[in-house]
């Protein structure tokens, strides 16, 4: 008999999350950011920015992440049609991420407890992760507009996963705030303008809501905005029915501070099959040099009563005898009747 | 008094071509229920029952050799199993189906009956549990079935038929009797006169295993 028959308790299903990097060439921090003009002034330009690893028209030029603006009442983008207010690609935006995110179309985003009604997308590149982003890994540096303030000031943003022991959830979405700090934790700022720890700003909540599992950052406009070393003075523009420009405001802030940090995560369900070789099994081989002449004696005498044989390959087969998996040792393992193996395969899905 | 390895090997396993094919179907085929062992590698002729300093050292120069990884084409690996056997075996069961190569012409047809010599006492007989069969490439067969077998396994496998949209993909049926029956078409010879493949038979109940050439020839149209 050379097949034996697996018992249900040979068998052993596990799940094991695994993280990585997102951003291409297995970088844990994106430091060049490049928009495609030629995407810019396209139909899909009216939306989002594309955000590129390289010059976009260079080989192996990817698209990392995107970013949109969203307003709630349509300002900051030109109308579709003059003749009807409101409707505009920045109101599509902010439509879009309400109906994902919050799951109810008269809903307003609340950040930290401050509602507001314009906000940054950054939709991570779909092709960039795996399963959702990890919480905690999430660094983004926003370098600040000196033109505003008079002096530079610089943001790191992260979500708030260190402090909390589960997300919040927006009906099935879970999402964790964006606040000052770095690796899941805010600045333990005990003086000065922020000085609550929450890593929120003082008037305008939190800096954003981060959602894992669809790889959104929606980073809020109003905070952005701030001065005195809460925001970046981004400057968001909002007049009706002109073209801003804001998602490439964003954009240069996050180019200027060169440092954006993520990892995804991914659940990989494994199937453990455990592998018996009892004593007296598996003692003989088919193996051609395994046999002497074309008649079958085993090769050497030696081999009749004390069989040594040197399992290198695990075969796993259904039913019908079809081959479905392979596993192979490391190195061979003597077998004989006086062994027992003990052999766990591990197959990845 | 020392301490037993008493560690489990861990090793990670590929799907082949066939458990990728099973996957892909999604109808119940791709379930493993049964394991073998395999030592496509070894050589037992380095095993060296001279060696001077005693039978611990025997197996010396198997032991530590590397191993290459698994392949995922199921006609390329395990194909020297190894098989339960009573101790004192002195003879390993073989296979005889009859040919030592097969060739067909186109449509021609072909009933294979293998025989097992030397299982269990037996010089030859025909093994209860039937024999497993896998063509290589189904394309050069319009039919391709098992027979004599009807045990539930046995019936599950021989009704599920392999189809390709001109995949070469194996096809495998159990069976005491296999039938085969040529391809009848033209396009695959392309510009050649021969289509060749192989055919492999396993007995279920010995392990015995034997490959034979299969060679379909193009039937000259006028």
């Amino acid at each position: 008999m050379s097949f034996k028959r697996l018992d249900p308790e040979d068998f052993l299903t596990s799940a094991q999350a695994v993280s990585q990097t997102v951003w291409s060439n297995n970088a844990y921090t994106l430091e060049q950011f490049f928009t495609s003009s030629t995407q810019a002034a396209s139909v899909s330009g009216k939306y989002y920015l594309n955000l590129y690893n390289t010059s976009s028209n260079l080989d192996g030029a990817v698209t990392q992440f995107n970013i949109a603006f969203g307003d709630s009442t349509g300002r900051g983008t030109v109308l579709y049609n003059s003749d009807v207010a409101g409707y505009s690609p920045s109101r599509t935006i902010y439509g879009q991420y309400r109906s994902l995110m919050l799951e109810d179309e008269n809903a307003v985003f609340n950040f930290g407890g401050v509602e507001s009604t314009y906000f940054y997308a950054i939709s991570i590149e779909r092709s960039r992760y795996k399963e959702s982003l990890l919480p905690g890994s999430l660094n983004l540096f926003l370098s600040g507009s000196s033109a505003a303030g008079g002096t530079l000031t610089n943001l790191q943003l992260t979500d708030n996963s260190g402090m909390v022991t589960t997300p919040s959830y927006f009906g099935v979405q879970p999402y964790y705030q964006i606040i000052s700090g770095s690796g899941g934790l805010a600045y333990n700022k005990t003086s000065g303008t922020n000085s609550n720890n929450s890593g929120y700003t003082r008037e305008s909540g939190s800096y954003g809501l981060f959602f894992p599992d669809t790889a959104t950052l929606l980073l809020n406009g109003s905070a952005l905005d701030l001065a005195d070393n809460m925001g970046v003075s981004l400057n968001t523009g909002l007049s009706d029915n002109t073209d801003q420009d804001n998602p490439a405001k964003l954009a240069t802030a996050i180019s200027g501070s060169a440092r954006f940090q993520m990892n995804c995560q991914e659940t990989i369900t494994s199937d453990f099959v455990f592998i018996r070789a009892r004593n007296s099994e598996f003692n003989y081989s088919e193996n051609p040099s395994f046999i002497s002449g074309s008649t079958g004696e085993v090769i050497f005498n030696y081999f009749i009563n004390n069989p040594q044989v040197f399992p290198t390959t695990i075969g796993l087969y259904n039913d019908g005898n079809d081959l479905l998996a392979v596993a192979k040792l490391s190195r061979p393992i003597l077998k004989d009747f006086t062994k027992e193996a003990l052999v766990r395969v591990k197959l990845d899905f | 008094m020392g301490y037993l390895n008493n560690n489990i090997i861990t090793v990670d396993a590929i799907l082949t071509k066939k458990g990728r094919e099973t996957l892909a179907k999604n109808d119940g085929s791709f379930r493993i229920t049964q394991f073998a062992l395999g030592d496509d590698e070894i050589d037992y002729t380095l095993y060296n029952v001279n060696h001077p300093s005693g039978s611990a050292y025997y197996g010396q120069a198997i032991d530590g050799m590397p191993l290459l990884e698994a392949f995922p084409l199921e006609q390329q690996i395990m194909k020297y199993k190894l098989v339960t056997l009573p101790r004192g075996t002195a003879k390993m069961p073989i296979l005889d189906l009859g040919f030592s190569a097969i060739t067909l012409q186109q449509g021609a047809q072909l009933a294979v009956t293998p025989q097992t010599l030397n299982y269990l006492g037996n010089d030859q007989i025909f093994e209860t549990s039937g024999y497993v069969a896998t063509i290589a490439d189904v394309r050069t067969m319009a039919t391709f079935e098992g027979v004599g077998i009807s045990s539930a396994a046995a019936t599950a496998q021989n009704s599920t038929s392999t189809t390709t949209l001109g995949t070469n993909v194996s096809s495998t049926v159990i069976g005491t009797q296999i039938n085969l029956r040529a391809t009848t078409i033209n396009t695959l010879f392309g510009s050649n006169s021969t289509l060749l493949t192989t055919l492999t038979v396993i007995g279920l109940d010995s392990g015995a295993r034997a490959t034979v050439p299969v060679t379909i020839t193009k039937v000259a149209t006028t």
